[in-house]
């Protein structure tokens, strides 16, 4: 059983910007893969290489086994995509939109006009059905493209940032809708910004950097990499940094009557912790551990450019991060 | 299976209602155009000049008349639906479909060719209101090349719609290129009204045998011999669709 997504040492130029750096990854059938990355690192130019709105440079890559411009034909026919611009005909109200897209991909007149009804129902917009897509609010316009993703039935759904700009409740709703796909066996890749989405929705994730893939691994197993973060609180200043010390526990820091640790385990830690400051006479008054989110772990990885990385994580140069953009704490998420 | 997939259908199906949901963009301005040319260059002038090769000249015009607004309707038609579907990039619904490069080139030119004949039938309605032809003098050659130029110019379009890069580029190519091939192409004049190199230059317009055609299929006279005229137009047609579908397989101007 061939992948759902298989790429090789996929390359993409624009100029002297190379959007996509020799990246080589494989999305397995039937999981949900999210697709992480800062701005700019070039998840939307990998997913255009697979419908063929971008050419690629070199490298290759297959979508259920078929190469995306030998076997153009087949590989687009599985692949739903909800694009991250919007691209929608102007010219036809929506329920018409996704009757000739589905039409495109060989599905009669009849069953096209019965999909169109559930696809739009499907993501809350049955009344919106004589509705040109100019007219929709911006949310709307949102779930529209989910629903013209859905109505060719896609072995392999894309969506790139399909919940921006959706009220959270909508957003909850739309997430049931793609876990629904999913169970029925429906390949999702999604990139979002919202790392809350991936965490709880994907089962795997990449994280993508300058056109690099910097890690793959399951949203677990990011936050294990994180460090956590433990406070305690004495009675009273200490003088000097007191001597913590075990496997796992990175730094200690001192501020005032306030100590803290970065630890791989936050809850291992801190037994360690209290008996080592107690036996040097200090009384622990309060203790707090912050767990990394994957988020941190998010920003870590791609601000350090790949310190986390595990062996997976191919080759990865040192500088890309260390410059430019990547550096920016803002990484929108 | 019909070779005609469902596929293409859809697409083709697509463009056509794209103009003719919109009647007043689509019919209207060929019909007022048509019908000032009529009076003016026919009625109004007409009556001042001399029968060409025994035709009253409002019925010599009329086929070339013909030809300028279907030739125009296919051309503008497929390139703007291209440009436009670009521009917005919702032509991205087709490009990321499985239908095939040679398909969605068909789709574009059919509904523009049909667009230019539809067009072509109006202007000959408005034209028979103006003056009695009642008859078409050889069929065969009218809906022959009426054919063959409308599938030509709607390829042509295709490959103005891949290659403009802003609205203002649509017009340039209607305007400097389009309309003087059409006004020195024998519309409004024999060309036996020309001598030395302007007559000799005119072979060299492909509008001057598609005008000749169709009025040798309407009215019957022709300045040209019209069977090399019909073989040699098909040829070209079928270059210049085969450069469509190259370009389309290439993504010019529709992929990064
Ligand atoms: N058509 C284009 N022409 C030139 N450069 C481009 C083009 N499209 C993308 N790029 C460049 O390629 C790189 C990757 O862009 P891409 O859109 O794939 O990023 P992304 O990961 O989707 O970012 P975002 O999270 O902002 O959507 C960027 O440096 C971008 O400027
Ligand atoms: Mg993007």
């Amino acid at each position: 059983m061939p992948p759902a997504i298989r790429t090789d040492d996929l390359v993409k130029e624009y100029g002297d910007v190379r959007a996509l750096d020799g990246l080589s990854l494989s999305v397995p059938q039937g999981s949900f893969f999210g697709l992480l990355g800062p701005n700019g690192a070039g998840k939307t130019t990998f997913i255009n290489t697979l419908v063929g709105l971008v050419r690629k440079t070199s490298g290759t890559a297959e979508v259920f086994g078929h190469d995306v411009e030998a076997d153009y034909r087949d590989a687009r026919d599985a692949i739903g995509l909800a694009p991250q611009e919007f691209n929608v005909d102007r010219f036809f109200p929506i329920r018409e939109v996704l009757m000739h897209k589905a039409g495109y991909h060989g599905v009669g007149e009849d069953e096209a006009a019965d999909r169109a009804a559930e696809a739009l129902e499907t993501v809350g917009l049955g009344g919106k059905a004589e509705t040109r897509f100019d007219w929709l609010s911006g949310g709307m316009k949102r779930r529209f493209m989910l629903a013209r993703a859905m109505v060719t039935d896609p072995d392999l759904l894309i969506l790139d940032e399909p919940t921006a700009g959706v009220d959270v409740e909508l957003r909850h709703d739309l997430w049931d809708v793609i876990r629904d796909l999913n169970d029925d066996g429906t390949t999702i890749l999604l990139t979002t910004h919202y790392i809350e989405e991936a965490e709880r929705l994907c089962d795997q994730v990449a994280i993508i950097d300058s056109g690099r893939k910097v890690t793959v691994a399951t949203p677990d197993d990011l936050t294990e990499r994180g460090t956590d973060l433990v406070t305690l609180t004495l009675d009273a200043a200490p003088t000097g940094t007191p001597a913590i010390s075990a496997d796992g526990i990175d730094s200690v820091a001192v501020d005032g009557s306030t100590v803290t640790l970065r630890a791989n385990s936050g809850s291992e830690a801190v037994p360690i912790a209290v008996r080592q400051l107690e036996a040097a006479g200090h009384r622990v008054h309060d203790v707090d551990v912050s767990r990394t989110s994957l988020e941190d772990v998010f920003v870590d990885i791609t601000r350090t450019g790949g310190d986390a990385t595990d062996g997976s994580g191919g080759s990865v140069d040192p500088d890309t991060g260390d410059d430019g953009d990547a550096e920016s704490p803002e990484v929108t998420l | 299976m019909s070779v005609v997939s469902r596929g293409l259908q859809s697409l083709t199906r697509r463009e056509i209602l794209r103009f003719v949901r919109r009647p007043y963009n689509t019919f209207l301005p060929p019909f007022i155009t048509n019908i000032l040319y009529f009076s003016v260059f026919g009625v109004i002038l007409g009556d001042r000049i001399s029968d060409i090769g025994g035709v009253p000249y409002i019925q010599f015009i009329l086929p070339g008349l013909v030809v300028l607004g279907a030739v125009s309707n296919a051309f503008e038609n497929a390139s703007f639906s291209i440009f436009h579907g670009r521009w917005n990039e919702y032509i991205h619904e087709a490009l990321t479909s499985p239908l095939a490069y040679w398909e969605m080139v068909v789709a574009y030119v059919v509904s523009s060719a049909l667009r230019g004949i539809l067009i072509g039938i109006l202007i000959a309605g408005i034209g028979a209101a103006f003056t009695p032809v009642r008859t078409l003098a050889n069929p065969f050659y009218a809906v022959a090349f009426l054919g063959v130029i409308t599938t030509l110019f709607a390829a042509f379009g295709v490959i103005g719609g891949l290659v403009a890069e802003d609205f203002d580029h649509l017009t340039v190519l209607n305007q400097f290129i389009l309309r003087p091939l059409v006004f020195f192409g024998g519309v409004f004049y024999s060309l036996d009204a020309l001598s030395g190199v302007a007559r000799t230059a005119s072979y060299l317009n492909p509008m001057v045998y598609m005008v000749n055609g169709v009025r040798y299929g309407v009215i019957g006279v022709s300045d040209i011999q019209p069977d090399t005229s019909l073989v040699v137009l098909s040829g070209l047609t079928v270059a210049v669709l085969v450069v469509d579908v190259w370009l389309f397989k290439r993504g010019y101007g529709l992929t990064d």
